[in-house]
């Protein structure tokens, strides 16, 4: 990948880690009636999603899309205005964050109930081939959400009838305030793909410029091959704070999961910890410190500009 | 104490003293418990405390099964929305199940009704009767310390299937401290107070806009019948309908975003049996129905209403005098 588009990917990155801090900054000022998802943590792979999306591709997401809209869009003024539920917000005010989508942008829907968007998405894929139309549906779900037997069942839909689409599972081990243990067993995606003869690939890295090319061959694979694809992406989802309680003279260990992210703020670091967990810290094994740092302070004052 | 808190507690009490008892659903025992819901549940040796999967086709039909192995089952859910995924279960198997005895075995199923406003498109269904009249469903209401203590003691682990719908809006508030003056055998009529001057009748979880409507009618000096109509599918209208005939005003609240309203039935009712005054016909109009994230409190013009009584009221008085 040449350097000058390794940067433009590092400055979405930082963008959409910015952006959803100064959301968050306004949130906790209870500026906000609607609940917001935030996502710091999941920027490569929304990054690597819209980079990847040509012509009339379009996506499908979950409450959890502040990144993806955000990539989309380009900006954050209209995401903020929607929050705001301003008529010149990004859907006008009319749907919030939990089901926010942006038609113009190939965002054509999202869904907080878990599991609803993939039925649709599948749906979205047979359009595309009855109409002979060579582009892919692209749909977010998460750990929780494939519980719902709607996975299950787009997934052998999509198989037994020759549909594109790339299914990319969210996995931060969280849903809501359980962890995978302490609500089921484990599923084993490799295998429950493999027995329908569905193609599974994983993400761990948090590398973005890796996930853009890898991206790209399963979206190119996908349409030749009439055939889905899943993507596991693992990740953590940060913004995590400790609650002191009795017992817990340390703070209990409180998961991230909606509202304002209390320890996250404009005014501290916009990287939250020095392992692979956080893509800024990836962003580093491929930059030096301060190029992005002076890429990072370019890009606040422009966020900050654009919504004053 | 808050209307959550007052709800959790009756709730532990039913469950740590059930024989046989499933208290199951999402996050029950995780995080803040369902805002507080379910916090520091304990059950007998034995029975269990299940945070499920997402997947809640299968947990209302799971439910069934365990009733009729007659065991006490308890889905306790986020959100009403969600219970639109369990439609299936609902109503094809209840239809069948609900033929046979279901012995000792029982299932409740209580959700939580986001009318709180402001989440949007996919969480702002209100519609309780909706799914209690789907499969003619017995469905139970709460809004107050009196109802709650009498529908929780009474149906949670009772033998057969019902649901039971809490308000999300009043969850952190206090709760209201209402004395009943009586209650109808099937605890779909509450009354808490005897008046003379209207009729107050409010649906599903209405009640505290009609508490308020009372107050400010006694302001002025005129008394009022308060009634909570807490079930949405079958009510015998029978005391109702002589009260309305005793004062000669109604005045009904019904928060319900349906189009199929219990309500409805109320007024056939009185259109046949009834001779009124005045009537005030407090629901949600078609405008108030909206698909976006929205405030979606009713919004109720006491001043007029009241206005409006004092004024017929006045004119009675003098009109006696003379
Ligand atoms: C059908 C349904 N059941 C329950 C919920 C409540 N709920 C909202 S988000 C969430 C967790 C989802 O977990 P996951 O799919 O892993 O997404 P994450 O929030 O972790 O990104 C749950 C249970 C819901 N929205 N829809
Ligand atoms: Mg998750």
């Amino acid at each position: 990948m040449e350097h000058q588009d390794k940067i433009k990917i590092a400055q979405e990155v930082l963008r959409l880690r910015l952006s959803q801090i100064l959301v968050n900054d306004r949130y906790k000022k209870g500026d906000f009636k609607v609940p917001i998802h935030l996502a710091l943590g999941h920027e490569a792979i929304a990054v690597a999603v819209s980079a990847i999306m040509e012509g009339k591709d379009q996506l499908v997401l979950t409450h959890r899309n502040i990144h993806y809209n955000l990539a989309r869009a380009g900006s954050l003024k209209g995401e903020l205005d929607e929050y705001y539920l301003k008529p010149q917000g990004l859907a006008r005010g009319l749907l919030g964050s939990m089901n926010l989508d942006n038609d113009n942008r190939g965002v054509v829907y999202s869904s907080s109930i878990l599991g609803n968007n993939l039925p649709v998405a599948a749906g979205l894929s047979l359009g595309n081939k009855v109409k002979s139309q060579e582009s892919i549906v692209i749909v977010v779900t998460g750990d929780g959400a494939i519980e719902e037997g709607s996975f299950y069942e787009s997934l052998v839909f999509l198989k037994s009838n020759g549909l594109s689409e790339l299914i990319i599972i969210e996995n931060n081990q969280w849903s809501l305030a359980t962890r995978i243990e302490e609500r089921r067993c484990p599923i084993d995606l490799a295998k429950f793909a493999d027995s329908l003869g569905v193609r599974y690939e994983i993400f761990s890295s948090n590398n973005p410029f890796e996930y853009i090319s890898k991206l790209a061959d399963y979206r190119q694979w996908s349409l030749s091959n009439k055939a889905p694809v899943c993507v596991e992406v693992q990740l953590t989802t940060l913004g995590h704070w400790r609650m002191k309680t009795d017992g817990y003279p340390e703070g209990k260990f409180i998961n991230y999961h909606a509202g304002p992210a209390p320890d996250v703020d404009s005014q501290k670091d916009y990287i939250f910890t020095s392992t692979k967990e956080d893509v800024v810290f990836v962003l580093r094994e491929h930059f030096k410190k301060e190029e992005i740092e002076a890429m990072a302070d370019r890009i606040l004052s422009q966020l900050q500009k654009e919504i004053a | 104490m808050k209307y959550v808190e007052y709800i959790n507690k009756l709730i532990k009490d039913e469950v740590l003293r059930a024989d046989r008892m499933v208290i199951f659903g999402q996050n029950i025992n995780a995080g803040s418990c369902l805002s507080g819901l379910t916090k520091n549940l304990k059950v007998k040796k034995g029975n269990l405390i299940i945070n499920t999967p997402n997947c809640e086709n299968s947990l209302v039909g799971i439910g069934f099964g365990a009733m009729m192995n007659g065991v006490s089952a308890a889905f306790m859910m986020k959100q009403q929305d969600f219970l639109l995924l369990g439609i299936d279960q609902l109503v094809n198997t209840y239809n069948i199940i609900r033929q046979r005895s279901a012995g000792e075995g029982s299932f409740t199923i209580m959700t939580i009704i986001v009318d709180n406003g402001y989440e949007g498109p996919q969480s702002r269904l209100n519609h309780f009767g909706d799914f209690c009249s789907i499969a003619g469903i017995q469905g139970f209401t709460i809004t107050n310390t009196a109802d709650a203590k009498e529908i929780i003691s009474s149906q949670f682990n009772a033998p057969g299937f019902r649901i039971i719908g809490i308000s999300q809006r009043l969850f952190k508030q206090e709760i209201m401290e209402m004395n009943v003056l009586s209650v109808s055998p099937d605890r779909s009529v509450f009354q808490y107070a005897q008046g003379k001057q209207a009729t107050i009748i409010c649906f599903n979880l209405s009640l505290p806009y009609g508490v308020v409507m009372a107050g400010r009618l006694k302001e002025k000096g005129l008394s009022a019948s308060l009634f909570s109509v807490n079930s949405p599918v079958p009510v015998n209208w029978d005391e109702l309908v002589h009260d309305i005939n005793k004062t000669g005003t109604l005045i009904l609240i019904d928060d319900l975003k349906s189009r199929n309203l219990a309500s409805d039935n109320l007024l056939v009712k009185v259109l046949g049996h009834c001779t009124l005054k005045q009537k005030f016909i407090i629901r949600r109009r078609p405008e108030e129905n909206v698909f976006s994230p929205h405030h979606d409190q009713m919004v109720i013009d006491y001043d007029h209403i009241v206005g409006q009584l004092a004024t017929e009221w006045q004119g009675g008085l003098k009109s006696a005098e003379i």
